[in-house]
């Protein structure tokens, strides 16, 4: 292109960046939020301290529980998964299918009773996972506009490294009192190549996650589609069976899952069942997996008629399939231990203030010179990065308040969560509209930090175990989750206040002039 | 030994990514007034480098060569982000950090080696 | 890089419709042509072209911005086109092909 290479990356970097920022802020934000997914999703049933998880010995009587009530409830389903309690999550969590076209079911048992447990009813940190990846879209839809984000955020990395000439005597600069631009940019630099090799492992491995939905022709051409077959031949899943069209009772899994606990030593996640009632039914126990990186959960497939085993998968990938594995893994960061996981919350957060800077840079960066009016592109920018940098964090915010001040009982709960997610989004989308600019900025990021507050009291109000309720007795969760909060609420005043005290360039100044007011000196928005 | 290795590795970062800050004409210039001379500039490259190489060993060695690139690389964004705060708020504080960085590395590899 | 005329407002469009439709055909061919050729077990060649195909379209895209001109691009593209598809067509005929597309 015109202007040499490094302007060409420039170029590209910038406008790759832009069209896609919004949804990639989104994506950043909701997946650094499921690192912490399964806490959240416990937080959020805070009925689950009044149950005990079951211990190794009873799974076996624990997964007959679980067939039985599916027996009763999901007769004629396609297939059924069978979530057995962890530690961190102790309920069996049920889950069937239909085959095409027809909804699927789910459900929470106490796994001592076999009858559904008393929680409230919430999608919990799973909403925010599957926003990551599906944005709340049908799957297909949700997933492609995701990867082609992400496909697009990897040129604007490679685009970026390749037009920031001074990468080193950059690497620690952050100019705060510049002015606004320069922060900015200093800013999204640092947070940019400080936390690289995380932004383009996430990248990288994020796409990799769904390859095959992007890039099928490997197994078109080598496999003719047959996906199935490439992935047991890959060693990721035990070998399909298909119906055989011979009815024949299904054994109880009772012994099945007693075989396999005997098999692997890694701790039982959950058994999937297929083909139920039929010559060919086949019941997969799938484990944790084992200590490393890879993503690569230890199965054992049985016979559902005779209980024989017919397979155990655990280890021995071949090169390039580990590989994959490896990938998924870094991506989900499911081997990390507290402070590894908290040091890529923060990788996390970075990427999400990388893509929110570049974003306002942007805008800053085309600002009109003093009493020009603002252009209609310049506005709807201004209005997007508000609409997404403060209003799904409020959004956010809100799905976590809902979950504290809807009625436990409310019928379709788990849905009316959602709807206040987007409501508030939409509003704090829209209301900025109406206030000029900066002062919106400032108003918003307020009101961000008053809304995680709000999360805070609601907590505490509201949940009787709460440990603070309880002179520290209870759950650390609650602390740790109302202490994250705060921090956040803290971070984004913090924000407001920088926000509020910039005196930028407003009409009638002179676009270079100084504009943060010194240390010290009083606030005059 | 997971949390040695990280205070390890999370000192070692520190250390050395304040020795490669201090390299830099602009930030020696923010913390002590002058311009480094220039052995001192190849004598905190060099340390700075060390740091960073000796923390990926250490990482790879102690956690495997699975894991221990991974906590390296975290710890090394981690670090970063503390420092590049420092240097933006409290610059001064930037050299006594480093140092006691340095002690909390060492430490870190006192409780690994004995512990 | 202001794109103020119309001809360089249309040359833009060009290279970001060569970049993302040609990108991915090159992505899409050169996973399809490694998956069969690779001298190693199927499972191994399928994953090994997949897991490279996204490097592949990340690499083309910025080439498609990087060239000086829109029609050097273009060629290079095409060009690259033709001969993964032609080596695809030799590697595993044109049953595949057709396969491939539907």
């Amino acid at each position: 292109m015109k202007g040499g290479f490094r302007q060409s990356m420039a170029w590209l970097h910038t406008w790759s960046g832009l069209v896609v920022g919004w949804v990639l802020f989104a994506i950043f934000v909701t997946g650094t939020a499921s690192y912490y997914r399964a806490d959240i999703t416990r937080w959020m049933r805070p009925e689950l301290t009044q149950v005990q998880s079951a211990a190794a010995a009873d799974l076996p009587a624990v997964a007959e529980r679980a067939v039985a009530y599916l027996e009763a409830k999901a007769p004629d389903a396609s297939s059924w998964f069978i979530g057995l309690p962890q530690p961190d999550r102790p309920l069996l969590d049920l889950f069937w299918r239909h085959g095409p076209g027809r909804p699927s079911g789910h459900a929470l048992l106490d796994p001592h009773t076999g009858t559904e447990a008393p929680v409230r009813e919430t999608t919990g940190g799973d909403f925010l996972y599957r926003f990551h990846f599906e944005l709340h879209m049908p799957p297909l839809w949700g997933r492609w506009i995701v990867g082609i984000c992400a496909m697009t955020l990897l040129v604007a990395l490679i685009s970026g490294i390749v037009t920031h000439k001074r990468i080193f005597s950059d690497f620690f600069t952050f100019r705060r009192d510049k002015a606004p631009r320069r922060s900015f940019l200093d800013a999204h630099n640092v947070t940019g190549v400080l936390a690289l090799p995380f932004h383009l492992m996430i990248t990288y491995t994020g796409i990799v996650t769904l390859s095959l939905m992007y890039m099928p022709w490997g197994v078109t051409t080598a496999y003719q589609g047959d996906s199935l077959t490439f992935f047991a031949e890959s060693g990721q899943i035990t070998a399909p069976r298909l119906p055989a069209d011979r009815p024949a009772a299904t054994a109880p899994v009772g012994p099945m899952v007693a075989q396999a606990l005997a098999t692997v030593p890694e701790t039982l996640e959950g058994l999937s069942i297929v083909n139920r009632n039929d010559a060919h039914a086949t019941v997969v126990a799938v484990f944790e997996e084992p200590h490393g990186l890879s993503h690569e959960h230890p199965q054992v497939a049985f016979d559902g008629v005779t209980g024989a085993v017919l397979e155990v998968r655990s280890g021995g990938l071949k090169l390039a399939a580990k590989t994959f594995t490896t990938m998924v893994g870094l991506h989900e960061a499911h081997f990390a231990g507290p402070a590894l996981r908290l040091l890529f919350f923060l990788c996390g957060v970075m990427g999400s203030a990388m893509v929110a800077t570049g974003l306002v840079l942007w805008s800053l960066a085309r600002l009109p010179k003093a009493e020009a009016e603002a252009p209609l592109g310049l506005r709807l920018v201004q209005a997007l990065n508000i609409g997404s940098i403060i209003g799904l964090p409020a959004a956010v915010a809100v799905y976590f308040l809902a979950n504290r001040l809807l009625p436990p009982e409310l019928p379709g709960r788990s849905a009316w969560e959602i709807r206040a997610f987007f409501a508030a989004w939409i509003a704090a989308a829209l209301i900025p509209l109406a206030r000029p600019h900066r002062r919106a900025w400032s108003e918003g990021l307020v009101l961000v930090a008053g809304l995680c507050l709000a999360v805070v009291a609601a907590d505490i109000a509201m949940v009787e175990a709460h440990p603070l309720r309880r002179l520290g007795e209870g759950e650390a969760l609650f602390l740790w989750f109302d202490g994250a909060m705060l921090a956040l609420a803290a971070l984004f005043a913090f924000a407001a206040r920088r926000v509020a005290r910039y005196r930028g360039p407003s009409r009638s100044e002179p676009r270079r002039a100084p504009v943060f007011a010194a240390p010290g000196e009083r606030a005059r928005a | 030994m997971t949390p040695a290795i990280l205070a390890l590795n999370l000192g070692l970062s520190f250390a050395a990514l304040a020795a490669l800050c201090l390299s830099l004409n602009r930030h020696h210039a923010d913390i002590f007034g002058t311009k480094p001379s220039g052995r001192r500039v190849v004598l905190l490259r060099v340390l700075g480098w060390a740091g960073l190489v000796l923390g990926l060993v250490v990482a790879g060695e102690a956690e495997g060569w699975d894991f221990g690139p991974v906590q390296w690389i975290g710890a090394l964004s981690g670090a970063g982000v503390g420092l590049v705060l420092l240097l933006s708020y409290r610059p001064r504080l930037v050299t006594p950090a480093g140092a006691a960085a340095l002690g909390l590395a060492l430490a870190g590899g006192a409780l690994l080696h004995f512990a | 890089m202001a794109a103020s005329r119309p001809i360089e407002r249309a040359a833009i469009l060009g290279r970001v419709v060569l970049a993302a439709g040609g990108g991915y055909a090159v992505a899409a061919l050169s996973t399809a042509l490694l998956s069969v050729t690779l001298p190693m077990p199927r499972s191994e060649a399928v994953t090994t072209a997949t897991l490279l195909s996204f490097a592949i379209l990340a690499g083309v895209v910025v080439l498609v911005f990087a060239l000086a001109t829109l029609r050097r691009a273009a060629a290079l593209v095409l060009g690259a086109i033709l001969v993964l598809g032609a080596g695809l067509w030799l590697a595993a005929g044109p049953f595949v092909l057709a396969g491939g597309a539907s």
